[in-house]
């Protein structure tokens, strides 16, 4: 809009151009659109395009002889209708979503804004040997972390099995940590929440570096504590980047299929422990049912549009947006 | 025009538009498979790994032949048995199948029936090879009047058993229920350091012996309309054995519940197990990761529960060629060259599979090795197919029986219970159609 504006005004005025009588190209008016146009046609291909298929999708029943024929069988809203009729979506499938999602999210901004506190104290050689640290679990990637922490808890000689044993929480010799919900996914947290939290305490710690000294030694004088001071100055100055890391952390942990699907019994032979992700994967893919499965996408988009909206009206004013 | 500074952004702008359209163009041309224009061929061949003996030196000899024969390259690509199903699917999706692949029985007709694979039947039968071929691979690759595979291979489950731990405590190989429940009892006494028979809760193969044997059906065909019969009585109680001898008997290990049929292998290789259920290629196999096992392994059939031997799924694979494919021909070629004569009897020979076709079959039925014998008996006697329709690979993708067997080896369902859940699951599908 900027380079549309400040063009403007040199339409009419002709001393304004180096070259008089020279006219303006007809194009110039769509100069943005063309400098806009690489970009936009990347999201266009990449996700406008997908999203729009995904949609049409939904409203068909398409199988494997339609993938291969072409042939299309409108449905109008069935999959839908299947989808909200079924009881395993509202018993199980969608509570291990949304739990799941909401202690995931809650765990890794909170152990992210700890470690990014501890960061933001520590001298900067210290800091720069944590900060590797932690990058190493951000950089292992899904596949690797998933399958180095099923290892860890593997029923009988798992490390962390032997360990709980050795507690007398357990018994090893029975206990199978993947088998039951609660347990499932509290290894499935600790997956996620040591994937996620170095971002969350990275671009924290870039906001808490950005805080003015003086406004700290202020409060100090005034007498604040470490709590106080957290809560009224370094959170609310920082308002915009708990926003960011929030909103970014809830789309991630509410679509997270990898770190589920690689787990024991997470690829759909534990029926109790499907999420909205992993569920429209095997509709798809092992059921061959893409409309259905494209109709669960969409409700898990609609979800995660709904719930962003709403922990951004609840944590923050409209006007700090 | 381009002589005017004016204009110099618009070329700017065309000159970003067409590197983004350059680059579009590089990304929608990698990928796929199939040959490239020129003389040099390339076909791409998927072969399924997982319980079986290393196939690389096969591969090689066989790229090495084929090339010489045809002067084609062979590209091959290995997949594991527990993920291929869904690799197949989305390649059909992709457009991005292979030319030549290895096809698991159960899925064929799914495939097939979808109409990404080629009719072979009227090229096996110039080839005048249709009178040959083992009749369960036929009829699990045949669906209304085509063929849409070459029988490849066969196998069959039986019990691998360590044979050192029988000598040591004294036991025989068990002909009946009671005995085999009798012999895992005898091992965890003897010898608690090892599981006696793990029980796997995502391996449906070595459930349905156990579920025919008992006098129950999986599924039957009446009027053109399948009817899953999991929930009969005579499966139910076969069932209820099978789960039996892990809930009742513990003679398997709580993690076994996750467990599908590479990890029996793999803690039979580390020495953890005394018994399992395995395919007749995969004592080779075994062998390959510790040789300190030789001469201690053995095997005998899964037995009916008063004697004689219990039904075993016949299993096995068929090589077909993809629609998509862009030399059809040249697919046949090594589809052909793969499924008879040398290199099917040296596949059979070195994955220890039972070959595809009578002749050689026969021939390795006849075999006196303890490791092969009693493979060839449960298949010449018992081997039984699983029911032939296209939903049934749906069935096994939806993991209903693996779902089934989790959930009453970890106690959250009664057998009752589990196997009404599975035959309502199964009954849809049936319904559905694929």
């Amino acid at each position: 809009m900027t380079v549309a504006e400040r063009t403007r005004p040199g339409r009419g005025a002709v001393g304004a151009s180096p070259r008089p009588g020279r006219r303006r190209p007809r194009g110039r008016s769509t100069r943005p659109w063309l400098l806009l146009a690489p970009a936009l046609l990347v999201m266009g291909g990449l996700l406008l395009y997908p999203l729009v298929r995904v949609l049409v999708l939904s409203l068909q029943d398409f199988g494997l002889r339609e993938l291969v024929s072409g042939r299309t069988n409108w449905v109008g809203f069935d999959n839908y209708a299947e989808l909200l009729a079924n009881p395993d979506l509202w018993r199980t499938v969608l509570p291990n979503t949304v739990v799941f999602a909401v202690v995931a999210v809650a765990l890794t901004v909170v152990v992210g804004t700890l470690v990014a506190l501890l960061l933001a104290r520590l001298s900067p050689v210290v800091r720069g040997l944590v900060t590797t640290a932690i990058l190493v679990a951000w950089a292992i990637p899904a596949v690797t972390g998933t399958y180095v922490w099923v290892f860890i808890f593997t029923p009988v000689d798992g490390i962390a099995v032997q360990a709980l044993d050795a507690l007398g929480l357990i018994d090893a010799a029975t206990a199978n940590p993947f088998s039951d919900r609660l347990s499932f996914y509290a290894v499935a947290t600790l997956n996620v929440v040591h994937h996620g939290f170095p971002f969350v305490a990275l671009t924290v710690l870039a906001g808490l570096l950005t805080i003015p000294q003086e406004l700290t030694e202020a409060a100090v004088i005034d007498g604040a504590g470490p709590w106080r001071r957290f809560w009224s100055l370094t959170f609310p100055m920082l308002r915009p980047v708990f926003a960011v890391v929030t909103v970014l952390s809830t789309i991630w942990d509410f679509k997270v299929f990898t770190q589920i699907y690689l787990m024991p019994g997470g690829d759909g032979v534990n029926r109790n422990v499907l999420t909205l992700g992993t569920w429209s994967y095997v509709e798809s893919f092992a059921q061959n049912r893409y409309g259905l499965g494209a109709a669960i996408a969409v409700l898990l988009t609609a979800l995660l549009l709904i719930i962003t909206a709403v922990y951004l009206r609840l944590l923050f004013r409209e006007e700090e947006l | 025009m381009w002589s005017r500074p004016g204009s110099r952004g618009t070329r700017r702008a065309a000159v970003a538009l067409l590197a983004v359209s350059a680059l579009a163009v590089a990304g929608c041309g990698g990928g796929g498979g199939g040959a490239d224009a020129g003389g040099d061929r390339t076909l791409t061949v998927w072969i399924m790994e997982g319980t079986n003996p290393d196939p690389t030196s096969y591969i090689t000899e066989l790229s090495a032949a084929f090339q010489e024969r045809t002067g084609a390259t062979l590209d091959v690509q290995f997949l594991q048995w527990a993920s291929a199903h869904d690799r197949f699917v989305t390649a059909i999706a992709g457009g991005t199948t292979p030319d030549v692949a290895e096809v698991g029985t159960t899925w064929i007709a799914e495939f097939g029936d979808a109409g990404a694979l080629v009719d072979l039947g009227p090229r096996i039968q110039e080839a005048g090879l249709s009178d040959g071929l083992v009749d369960g691979l036929v009829e699990a690759g045949t669906l209304g009047a085509a063929l849409y595979g070459m029988p490849w291979y066969a196998g069959v489950r039986s019990i691998v058993y360590r044979t050192d731990v029988f000598t040591e405590l004294g036991l025989e190989p068990p002909t009946t229920w009671d005995e085999l429940v009798a012999v895992g009892q005898a091992v965890k006494e003897g010898r608690p350091d090892l599981v006696p028979l793990p029980i796997a809760g995502d391996n449906e193969f070595a459930v349905y012996p156990f579920l025919w044997g008992a006098g129950g059906e999986i599924a039957t065909q009446d009027g053109g309309t399948w009817t899953s019969h999991v929930d009969s009585p005579e499966s139910r109680a076969g069932i209820q054995f099978y789960a039996d001898l892990a809930l009742r008997h513990g003679l398997s290990t709580p993690a076994a519940a996750n467990w599908r049929e590479t990890h029996l292998k793999d803690a039979f290789t580390k020495g953890e197990a005394a018994m399992i259920f395995a395919g007749s290629w995969t004592p080779k196999a075994i062998l390959e990761d510790a040789p300190e096992l030789e001469g201690k392994i053995g095997a005998f059939p899964i037995p009916g529960p008063d004697g004689g031997l219990a039904p075993s799924v016949l299993g096995g694979s068929l090589l077909s060629v993809f629609e998509s494919s862009d030399d059809q021909d040249l697919a046949w070629q090594l589809v052909e060259m793969m499924g008879t004569g040398e290199f099917a009897a040296k596949w059979a020979a070195e994955s220890s599979y039972f070959p595809g076709t009578e002749e050689l079959l026969n021939e390795a039925a006849q075999s006196s090795d303890p490791l092969v014998a009693p493979f060839a008996r449960q298949m010449v006697e018992s081997g039984r197919s699983v029911p032939v329709t296209p939903a049934f690979g749906q069935i096994q993708g939806n993991k209903t029986i693996a779902a089934m067997m989790r959930s009453i080896l970890t106690g959250e369902a009664t057998v009752e219970q589990a196997t009404s859940t599975a035959a309502a699951e199964m009954n849809e599908i049936f319904a559905g159609g694929a």
